[in-house]
């Protein structure tokens, strides 16, 4: 099994959109969760979940790697985007959108998936 | 006790931002633990959204680590002239 870190690593720098949060997309723990995964929803991204609740290390990892403290965090194509209220933020300003655009493409699929690491 | 939990994240950012045109902290819940911060920095000018909220963060790095801030809102801005 791989560690942790490689797992988290592999998909931040291999997801399109990467969302780290509290709960998944079908069971969601926490309002700023929600805020970060409707407003990358209503921008039109694919996201990728990542839930981080099932142990503490999966978090302590996560920000060790990214340098952000808090819960959620987005990437898109491996870059850290921010929390909640930058995503949200940038919606409103439509650089969300032009970001996706210019990192995915117009033509993109708007699935979202959830991935569950190993865990040793 | 929260009003004096949002005094000291208010203090804290006073003191990382001591040109702060605005500062406000919001206890949104009342519990002492959710918060909404509101900063106005000509510190800001020229950066990035996440860099912005990433000073916002480090100036409350302790309280963030030890769990004593459960949420922070952000909104931050440079501040416009004359209405500052």
């Amino acid at each position: 099994m791989k560690e942790l870190r490689e797992q988290i690593e592999e998909v931040i720098e291999g997801e399109p959109v990467a969302l780290f949060m509290k709960g998944t997309p079908q069971a969601i723990m926490c309002g700023n969760s929600y805020r970060a995964l409707t407003a990358l929803h209503a921008a039109g991204a694919p996201v990728t979940t990542v839930d981080i609740l099932p142990d503490p290390r999966i978090r302590e990892e996560l920000s060790a790697l990214s340098g952000w403290p808090t819960i959620p965090q987005v990437f898109v194509k491996g870059e850290l985007i921010g929390g909640a209220d930058i995503t949200e933020e940038l919606l409103e300003s439509g650089d969300l959108q032009r970001k996706l655009d210019e990192a995915l493409g117009t033509d993109r699929d708007q699935d979202i998936r959830t991935v569950a690491l190993e865990l040793a | 006790m929260a009003a004096m939990e949002a005094e000291i994240i208010r203090a804290a950012l006073a003191d990382a931002f001591p040109d702060a045109a605005q500062l406000e902290v919001e206890d949104r819940t009342g519990g002492g633990d959710h918060f909404q911060v509101t900063l106005a920095d000509p510190g800001f000018d020229g950066l990035p959204l996440l860099d912005q909220h990433r000073r916002v963060n480090d100036a409350l790095g302790p309280m963030l680590r030890d769990g004593s801030i459960h949420e922070l809102r952000i909104r931050t801005r440079v501040p416009t002239k004359g209405t500052s």
